[in-house]
């Protein structure tokens, strides 16, 4: 797979570094690499992927792209607010290097189709925005055998590791099981907008060293990196025994069928999600189905404090598996957090627990506040 | 006094404070001491089986450590870890 004049001169100051040559170069414009999520990590990482002439590159993400995404996802313009984020994703990568090619994946990474999604392709980078999905790309790369270069941001702190099949630790060994609902998303917690850009760059970085086999990788190694303070910690944690899909006896041996939104538990099939007009109908209606309701809000007491839903139960969702029994045994279950994915876990949770008769508040306060109650204030998480 | 380290999602427990100090001979006496100055901290970190919950890692220095008997030093620094989900 030789290189053209055109790719020669493009890639010329790659040629000029003795480590990748036109040899190297060709190593890339030979690599398929898939990106998880066409977010704030995985802007920059496949804008810097496509630069450099990863020959066929993958982006995966099924949401639209939103106002609040412009402060930091730089694949997309406020002309895209509204468009799919995998096709604009697609058309920013071709305009940037039309000398590869761009698969769009507009779609959910799902249990289902991670594994088939996933086996094309050399090398996955995820930036996806949830744990269940983190785990679930985790499994899909360890069963396929398949490099994963892992990131992930919060507020001010990022996180970045690399695992490589048969040579250390996954991200399971890392952090064992997924904490859906104890670990706040941007959307939730916020993040300074080029946070992402920091670590989205080195996930890129990986994966043009491991595509040519250069350096050192992170294998074995969590990268931490705090812009307040603005440090980076190294932190070396080894390959577990016991870990559920590297392990010397993995129980995960293939990916569970639903979606990823339900693999850290059993899908919560009996829970319902409401709208915040529905659940404003809910409210305003006669008192015997009020009374027969629970509002339990599952933020910290923190974040309550600030402002909730009248009559709500404050069970934060670390306390909720002890505090169950408090939630009255019949009543019809609204669990409300700030964004919706808490009180998701809580319903899931709750389910786990036998109990029937859940739901939800889509969107969180947040979304009650923008639609319902503008006057509800909305604490940050974290 | 120990300074331990706290990831930003635990900071709501102090005050915003990126790292704090407290005394201990053990991991757990050190955990303990946090969760009288910040009270709920623990549980956060620490399930009702007395194990790291497996979202959170615990470094001693540069060393992780898996038992809360596990020895600290006055000059040792206590990392904690979360998971982020944020991408």
């Amino acid at each position: 797979m030789s290189l053209s004049d055109s790719e020669r001169e493009r890639y010329s100051r790659h040629l000029l570094l003795p480590e990748i040559g036109a040899a190297g170069q060709e190593k890339l414009k030979r690599a398929r690499v898939l990106v998880i999520g066409a977010g704030g990590l995985g802007s920059p990482s496949s804008l810097y992927l496509a630069a450099a002439g990863i020959g066929t590159l993958g982006i995966l993400d099924h949401d639209h792209v939103d106002l609040s995404n412009l402060q930091r996802q730089l694949l997309f313009t406020t002309a895209d607010v509204g468009a799919g984020k995998a096709l604009i994703a697609q058309a920013r990568l071709r305009a940037l290097n039309p000398d590869i090619t761009v698969i769009a994946h507009e779609l959910e990474l799902r249990g289902g189709n991670a594994l088939e999604i996933l086996r094309p392709y050399d090398l996955v980078l995820d930036g996806s925005d949830r744990l269940a999905t983190r785990y679930l790309v985790n499994d899909a790369c360890v069963l396929l055998g398949k490099p994963l270069v892992s990131a992930a941001i919060h507020r001010f702190e990022g996180q970045a590791m690399t695992y490589v099949p048969g040579r250390g630790p996954c991200y399971r060994c890392l952090f064992p099981q997924s904490a859906e609902g104890l670990v706040p998303n941007c959307a939730e917690a916020g993040v300074l907008g080029v946070l992402p850009g920091v670590l989205g760059a080195l996930q890129a970085t990986e994966a043009i060293k491991l595509v040519l086999g250069l350096g050192e990788a992170l294998v074995g190694r969590l990268l931490t990196y705090d812009a307040l303070a603005m440090q980076w910690r190294e932190f070396r944690f080894a390959r577990r025994e016991d870990c559920a899909v590297c392990g010397t006896q993995p129980t995960i041996l293939d990916l569970p069928q639903e979606p990823a939104a339900d693999s850290s538990g059993p899908a919560p099939g009996r829970a319902a999600r409401l709208k915040p007009q529905q659940l404003r109908t809910l409210l305003e209606g006669p008192g015997p189905a009020i009374a027969a309701m629970a509002i339990v809000d599952v933020r910290e007491p923190r974040e309550f404090s600030a402002g909730h839903l009248p009559g709500a139960l404050n069970i934060s969702l670390a306390d909720l598996s002890e505090r169950l029994g408090e939630i009255p045994a019949h009543a019809f279950v609204v669990f409300v957090c700030r964004s919706g994915n808490r009180s998701r876990a809580a319903c899931e949770l709750a389910a786990r627990a036998g109990r029937a008769g859940l739901a939800d508040l889509e969107g969180g306060m947040l979304a009650w506040a923008a639609m319902i109650d503008p006057a509800m204030t909305v604490a940050p998480f974290g | 006094m120990i300074t331990v380290r706290v990831p930003s999602p635990l900071r709501s427990y102090t005050a915003g404070a990126a790292q704090v100090s407290a005394s201990g001979r053990t991991l757990a006496e050190l955990l303990g001491n946090l969760d009288r100055h910040h009270p709920g901290m623990r549980f956060r970190m620490i399930d009702e089986q007395e194990r790291i919950r497996p979202h959170i890692r615990i470094f001693i220095n540069q060393r992780e450590v898996q038992a809360l008997t596990e020895g600290l030093g006055a000059s040792d620094e206590v990392h904690l870890i979360c998971a982020l989900s944020g991408g």
